[in-house]
């Protein structure tokens, strides 16, 4: 667990207008996360864990302080850069799945590669290894209404990890899930966190979610109330 | 033997008297100084038009013409006297040029050849035409023929042919002039395609201004012959017409006295 | 060099891969919602169809009205210079001298041979017509045309239009035959014999309160015999010659035909050109007032030009000619052509505009209806440029099928119409025609509607596919 944090956070604040009242989204908050992990931001709705993890995730901007995203000071980065940099190094896992309609599922886990202008061959390697990881290969062709919610989960599992990005981002990614599927959607993601050596990193309040996770952060008001480290991850 | 001499030398003065009034061009001048005073002068013309039959029009004209030295053709300012609709209007006729002039808007326009082929305009120079300058003559003999008054009269023939066509409205004219006295009785006005255009009879000979002149000319139209215009010239006398009242430009001022 | 080859070509398949992937994306999501595309679709068809099928109605019209300008008064006439502004009150004045080694240098020119179909002389005058005997005329203008030329000219149907030629009534008739308008015979009191419609004969009633006039004037008009009039359509035409003299003709008219126009078939005589000539230049050396040209081909009237005038400057310099073409003669077909151009434009720009909303307002609810995908693509790393281009391509795309499918529809609708048989008579035409709508050969029209509403319909998705990118992507991925 030595190497370089997957993200580091130095006295980040945001505050949002609500009808013309200011709410405090995220207070002061000063985190490392380190790298090849499967981290979890806990805490109740309305707590910050999803402004904090769209931070990291580029898609929102902090007011203020410091924010290393696999060692890039994103702070100053454009909107085009910060595309760029999403794409290449962030990959996106959302509770209700957000898979293109239109594409096949082998389409939707290309997509990313033909956005960064990968040949057709690499990408035919890519898309097929990923698909077996997730277990779908059978199903490349069919439509995502033509799958099951686990299964555009994996889908989309394996879309985030087209780009071999360094860090992998879920907001709630066994709500919109039943229990069963839901725990079997967690191992998957455990096992491809260790398999590809990515950092996970999770806003979820799903204990099940909190007991497959390397460190849970726990978040209250906008402010981290407190870390605990819960596995070891035997290949870090 | 003497008195046979005599009558001889009478006789044979009369013959060539005869002879010499028997020459076209002669006969010619002798006819137009018949109808046309040879100085300045005016008279009062009144114009009545019939068609098919019935009385259609009827104009009062006075006629200022000076004649052309050169012996060419007459200029004329007409002003019109009667209807009272028609009073004060002018018309400026020089050579091939007619001017209309209404006091009322004080416009003054050019009519132009086309614009003359119908209406009284076409039978202006019928009237007051000079033969001799712009037609050579040529005797074609002796026949009676019916006058304006429906008398037979004994006349000279003359057939008359244009010898320029510019400035002559009619290429061929047939001139009937009595034997006596040299009187135009008739004429016939023929065109470039030899059709027949107007008639002309001239009667009710007066002496005015020291000649027996025709002082009324019946125009029957060529093609229409129930259209009849019977011009009657009066009041005859010598003017001194004045070269600005011939001008264009005066016409807007023109006042007779 | 040729690994360089292949390095380049699997670049530009990559660069491409993205465009098409984008042309990809956009077909499918057409298919998302069918009913509101179709009746997307549907509005550019209607669009289309009402800018071709107009457009090719103008078209037809233009292209009548030339083809009806070149069969009376050609391509192209030589006149002398300032006779058409000026010569109407004098055509005498403006008279060409020598007009047959004119026309005999025209049909004889090696350039303009393949290019000329007819080169014949015409002279117009103003006269007055007259129906003595009846008591009435007319002013006139009479046209002396040579009748075998003119009938060539009648034949001319570059545009092919299912018309035959009209027959000319002076063709083999003999010389002193005229044709005249039908309200010039309905003046002349013709009616009866010359068949014309709409005609009551009312001569003039002579004012009864009238006096009569006097017998001796009677007598002597009698004299004269009756006025010329033996034949029941025998007229009399006057005019003046070239030297201002009156100069008359006797003709027989042989047909009154309607001319279209009120104010020509008040006026219209048409003669043999050696009777108008007689009128006007009497036993002098006739003349003509123009000389008639007609091409094979419309688009020719330029090379001719230029060629006619290097045989005027080269031969006949001191002639005083110019050379006007049949726009500048009938000044109707100019100003309808604008009229019509204006027409078209109007409604393109009507078409174009609701094309306009139709496009934006479709494109708008599907970019709302897709506003968490929008976001989702920005997180996986898709620019702003990106998503813009992915709207403007689905506007484009709907308005390329839609343009399309429109011409389509539009070639149909107007084959139908041209076999359908229906007629109608134009304006300033006589005989009714059938009626025919030009789009098939219409190639710019149909190129300039297909691109020009298929980029109207691309920049109406550009501004909301802007407003689409802009919008913050956590406000994006939150919507419900």
């Amino acid at each position: 667990m030595e190497t370089k944090p997957a993200v580091v956070i130095e006295n980040l604040n945001k505050t949002y207008q609500l009808d013309n009242v200011q709410v405090p989204g995220l207070v002061d908050v000063s985190i490392q996360i380190a790298s090849n992990c499967f981290t979890v931001l806990s805490g109740p709705s309305g707590s910050g864990k999803t402004t904090l993890l769209n931070m990291i995730g580029c898609i929102d901007r902090p007011d203020s302080g410091r924010l290393l995203v696999a060692g890039q000071d994103v702070s100053q980065l454009s909107d085009d850069a910060l595309s760029d940099f999403r794409a290449r190094h962030i990959g996106f896992i959302f509770q209700t799945f957000n898979l293109l309609p239109v594409l096949s599922a082998y389409e939707n886990v290309e997509y990313p590669l033909v956005m960064a202008g990968i040949p057709a061959e690499s990408r035919r390697a890519r898309v097929e290894q990923l698909l077996n990881a997730v277990g779908l290969m059978a199903k490349a062709n069919h439509r995502p209404g033509q799958l099951s919610g686990g299964q555009r989960q994996r889908v989309a599992i394996a879309r985030a990890l087209a780009l071999s990005p360094a860090l992998v981002l879920a907001d709630e990614p066994t709500a919109n899930l039943d229990s069963q599927t839901g725990s079997m959607i967690i191992h998957l993601m455990r096992r491809i966190q260790r398999k590809y050596k990515v950092s996970f990193v999770f806003s979820s309040h799903d204990p099940k979610v909190i007991n497959a996770a390397d460190g849970v952060f726990n978040i209250c008001d906008g402010r981290i109330t407190g870390f605990e480290r819960i596995n070891r991850n035997i290949s870090a | 033997m003497f008195r046979k001499f005599a009558l001889i030398a009478c006789s044979l003065g009369l013959a060539a008297m005869a002879h010499a009034a028997a020459d076209p061009k002669a006969l010619l001048v002798a006819s137009d100084a018949i109808r046309n005073p040879t100085k300045s002068f005016v008279l009062t013309a009144t114009l009545i038009e019939y068609r098919a039959g019935k009385q259609t029009d009827t104009n009062t004209l006075a006629i200022y013409s000076k004649p052309d030295p050169a012996g060419g053709q007459y200029r004329t300012l007409v002003r019109f006297v009667a209807p009272a609709r028609e009073t004060g209007k002018l018309m400026l006729k020089n050579g091939n040029d007619l001017w209309f002039y209404d006091p009322s808007n004080q416009a003054s326009i050019r009519i132009s050849p086309e614009q003359r082929l119908l209406g009284q305009a076409s039978n202006g120079d019928v009237a007051t035409i000079n033969l001799a300058r712009d037609y050579r003559a040529q005797l074609t003999g002796e026949e009676d023929v019916t006058d304006g008054d429906r008398q037979t009269r004994h006349a000279h023939k003359l057939a008359l042919v244009a010898t320029t066509p510019e400035g002559v409205n009619y290429r061929r004219i047939d001139l009937w002039l009595d034997t006596r006295d040299a009187r135009p009785v008739k004429a016939k006005f023929y065109s470039d395609s030899d059709r027949l255009l107007k008639t002309a009879y001239y009667r009710r000979y007066r002496n005015e201004l020291g000649v027996e002149r025709p002082t009324e000319t019946v125009i029957i139209d060529g093609l229409d012959p129930s259209w009849v215009t019977v011009m009657r010239f009066d009041a005859y006398a010598w003017r001194d017409i004045p070269e600005t009242w011939l001008q264009r430009d005066y016409l807007s001022r023109f006042h007779p006295e | 060099m040729k690994q360089k080859l292949t390095h380049a070509v699997r670049n530009l398949m990559r660069r491409h891969q993205r465009a098409l992937t984008t042309l990809v994306l956009a077909l499918r999501n057409l298919t998302r919602n069918r009913q509101r595309s179709l009746t997307t679709l549907l509005a550019m068809v209607v669009g289309v169809n009402a800018i071709l099928i107009f457009g090719g109605y103008s078209h037809d019209i233009t292209n009548e009205m030339q083809t009806d300008f070149v069969q009376r008064s050609g391509h192209l006439q030589i006149q002398r210079k300032g006779y058409f502004l000026y010569g109407s009150g004098n055509s005498a004045a403006y008279g060409i001298a020598g007009y047959e080694k004119l026309i005999a240098a025209l049909k004889n020119d090696p350039v303009l041979k393949p290019m000329v179909v007819v080169a014949t002389p015409t002279l117009q005058l103003g006269g007055i017509a007259g129906n003595f005997g009846a008591g009435v005329s007319r002013t006139v203008m009479v046209q002396g045309m040579v009748a075998q030329d003119q009938v060539q000219l009648r034949k001319w149907n570059d545009y092919g239009f299912p018309i035959a030629p009209r027959p000319l009534p002076l063709d083999g008739a003999d010389p002193q035959a005229i044709v005249i308008g039908e309200g010039v015979a309905r003046v002349l009191q013709l009616c009866a014999e010359l068949k014309v419609p709409m005609c009551d004969a009312q001569p003039k009633a002579a004012d009864p309160a009238a006096n009569d006039a006097p017998p001796d004037l009677a007598a002597l008009s009698a004299l004269e015999g009756p006025a010329v009039h033996n034949e029941a359509t025998r007229i009399e035409v006057l005019a003046t010659n070239v030297h201002g003299a009156p100069n008359v003709g006797s003709f027989t008219v042989v047909k009154a035909e309607q001319q279209g126009v009120k104010e020509l078939d008040d006026v219209y005589v048409a003669m043999h050109l050696p009777g108008a000539q007689r009128l006007v230049y009497g036993r002098e050396a006739p003349q003509v007032t123009a000389v008639i040209v007609q091409l094979r081909h419309t688009d020719q009237i330029a090379p001719a030009r230029a060629r006619i005038e290097q045989l005027l400057a080269k031969d006949f310099k001191d002639a005083k000619l110019d050379i006007l073409d049949f726009e500048t003669l009938n000044p109707y077909y100019g100003q309808t052509n604008r009229m019509f151009s204006a027409l078209f434009g109007f409604v393109f720009v009507l078409i174009g505009a609701i094309v306009i909303f139709v496009v934006s307002n479709t494109m708008s609810m599907t970019i709302y209806e897709r506003t968490v995908e929008i976001g989702t693509l920005r997180a996986i790393g898709q620019r702003r440029r990106g998503i813009e281009a992915l709207f403007i391509i689905e506007g484009a795309v709907l308005g390329m099928i839609g343009s399309a499918l429109g011409v389509v529809i539009a070639l149909v609708i107007s084959s139908a119409v041209n076999v359908s048989g229906l007629n109608w008579i134009p304006p300033s035409r006589v005989d009714p025609i059938p009626l025919t709508v030009r789009v098939w050969g219409e190639w710019g029209m149909m190129v300039l509607t297909f691109v020009g509403l298929t980029v109207v319909a691309a920049l109406s998705a550009w501004l909301p596919a802007k407003g689409a990118a802009k919008q913050p992507i956590v406000d994006a991925l939150r919507h419900v």
